[in-house]
């Protein structure tokens, strides 16, 4: 072929491409997400973890360990992220993945510390499974005995889901012992052996983890509890000014309005997502039905009186 | 219509099999005969599962390795050889030969993929003594490992217009590990609550070729039915994604200078 045939038929097999590619490529997409929604019953929830044998990939991983590890950390995080958010999400494999993650590499601190907070977390953010998540943290302080904050986990595991007020000022105090602890370890392995099971301290706890992380996903955790915890204080407050209203007058109030017209109670009364307390049945008040915050269930009205 | 892509296709097939790269059968007729004797004495229960895996695995890895790394090589060693000049200098188009190339190797793994397939039959039969109504879904699965090897085959012909069998190799084997783990880029678009990192992922997902969408190896071996809009959409899926290719390596091969 002459050199001009040969630009010519350059220029027209460019020109084509210009024009073919993107539109097969648009195509394609197209196709795609078809395809995406055929297989989405196929591959919908099928938790598959094909290796469970951390020790077994150690050795298959050829001394790239420490890698295998970032990727496993990488999925557990994804893996808890995708299901925090979806209603009746089952998290079989997050222990296995934390597991396997810990493994491979003892010293990824993230892995023990955030892998306890989503472990721990209860349904439906969470397994709620807290028993798992001080053996992670305990094997992390094995592994790992100069990190003082692996105690200031396993103390906040303690106090905060398995209500072991003891164990918790236990770990708070050995994690005190460190020379490079915080002093408030001190304070708070004193607060929890005295008022383990008060929402203020529970407060303290959960604003410690909240300033201790940058992680998005557990600063939201935290804030959800706090937000929740700081709702069970301002009910507690009403609940008070609701027995008072009843020595008073010798009934209980029917409405939050009774109280500020008595004096008991005055200012602002919100829950942290901007919703008015409202008052149940027996002067016993409670949230708004459309606010967004939860109760723990030992934070509810009833366990108030 | 041009006979010219059918008679380099037939050309590129006998030079395969000149260069006995169908002695792999006998590597997998080994290996599955192996299987099916050991696999009775091993485990209980799930004889047929562990042929059905083993196999299909066994027929998508050759493939692969066969596609990769003959495609990479189909430009370049007739370049090398200078056997590409002779043959442009007869009145055959550029893209004509391209797609000779790429009709040829497929072949090759077409005929090399039905004689694994047989094997694996063979296998099946000696484990069970009879095939059941599911073992359908293992044709599925090797219709879909052909589809994925029609695309890795594409890949390396594209990268075999511009660049040494080397570099070939590494970008077209990249494209497709990226391919086959594409779900897991678009998880992170659904994970991050950064907008720019989940449209760039979301984009990379729908521009990277789904390998994913190809493997039923697993509903193969459980026996499950593969919905016919699947193969339906797949075999679409796969044909675009093979003229997309075919385009791009024509529009890149035709400016090349062979000089």
């Amino acid at each position: 072929m002459s050199k001009r045939g040969q630009n010519k038929s350059h220029t027209r097999a460019v020109l084509l491409a210009l024009v073919a590619v993107p539109a097969l490529f648009a195509l394609c997409a197209g196709l795609q997400m078809r395809i995406d929604a055929d297989t989405f019953a196929m591959y919908q929830d099928k938790d598959e973890l094909l290796l469970r044998s951390g020790a077994l990939l150690k050795k298959l991983s050829l001394g790239y360990e420490p890698l295998l590890a970032d990727v496993y950390w990488t999925r557990a995080v994804q893996y808890y992220g995708v299901r925090a958010r979806k209603p009746g999400a089952t998290y079989e494999q997050l222990w296995p993945l934390l597991d396997i993650t810990t493994t491979l590499d003892p010293k990824l601190m993230i892995a023990y510390r955030f892998g306890a907070v989503f472990l721990s977390e209860r349904p439906p953010t969470g397994p709620g499974k807290a028993d798992l998540a001080v053996e992670l943290v305990k094997r992390g302080i094995a592994e790992n005995p100069d990190e003082w904050r692996l105690y200031e986990d396993l103390g906040f595991l303690y106090s905060i889901h398995l209500k072991d007020y003891k164990k918790a000022a236990e770990a708070y105090l050995e994690g005190s012992k460190n020379p490079n602890a915080q002093i408030w370890m001190k304070v708070m392995a004193a607060r929890v052996a005295e008022t383990g099971n008060e929402l203020e301290t529970s407060r303290l706890i959960w604003v410690g983890v909240y300033s201790s992380t940058k992680d998005e996903m557990v600063r939201r955790t935290a804030v959800q509890h706090i937000n929740s915890l700081d709702a069970a204080l301002g009910l507690k407050r009403l609940n008070k000014s609701s027995e008072e209203y009843w020595r008073k007058f010798g009934r209980f109030p029917a409405s939050i309005q009774e109280l500020r017209d008595a004096g008991l109670v005055g200012g602002t009364l919100e829950d942290p997502a901007g919703f008015p307390y409202v008052m149940g049945p027996n002067g016993v008040p409670q949230l708004d039905p459309h606010s967004p915050i939860v109760l723990e269930s030992d934070q509810g009205a009833g366990e108030l009186r | 219509m041009s006979v010219i892509p059918g008679v380099v296709a037939i050309n590129t097939f006998r030079e395969a099999v000149r260069d006995r790269v169908l002695y792999n059968l006998i590597f997998f007729a080994l290996m599955m005969i192996g299987a099916a004797i050991l696999v009775g004495q091993i485990s209980i229960g799930i004889e047929r599962m562990v042929i059905i895996n083993l196999g299909l695995s066994a027929i998508s890895i050759f493939g692969i390795i066969m596609a990769i790394f003959i495609g990479v090589g189909l430009v370049y060693k007739e370049m090398e050889k200078r056997t590409l000049y002779s043959l442009l200098s007869k009145p055959i188009r550029r893209w004509e030969f391209l797609v000779g190339k790429f009709a040829g190797l497929l072949l090759t793994l077409v005929v090399n993929t039905a004689l694994m397939t047989l094997g694996l039959g063979a296998a099946l039969y000696f484990v069970s003594r009879k095939f059941e109504r599911g073992d359908a879904t293992i044709l599925v699965a090797v219709y879909f490992i052909l589809l994925e090897l029609a695309l890795v085959t594409a890949l390396a012909l594209f990268f075999s217009c511009f660049t040494s069998p080397m570099l070939s190799t590494l970008y077209t084997l990249g494209i497709y590990v990226a391919g086959v783990f594409a779900p897991g880029i678009l998880s992170v678009s659904q994970f991050t609550s950064n907008w720019e990192l989940g449209a760039i992922t979301r984009f990379i997902y729908y521009v990277l070729p789904n390998f994913h969408n190809f493997g039923v190896i697993a509903a193969a071996a459980h026996g499950d039915a593969v919905p016919f809009t699947l193969i339906w959409h797949n075999t679409l899926y796969a044909l675009l994604y093979v003229i997309l290719i075919l385009v791009a390596s024509a529009a890149v091969f035709s400016g090349r200078n062979l000089k």
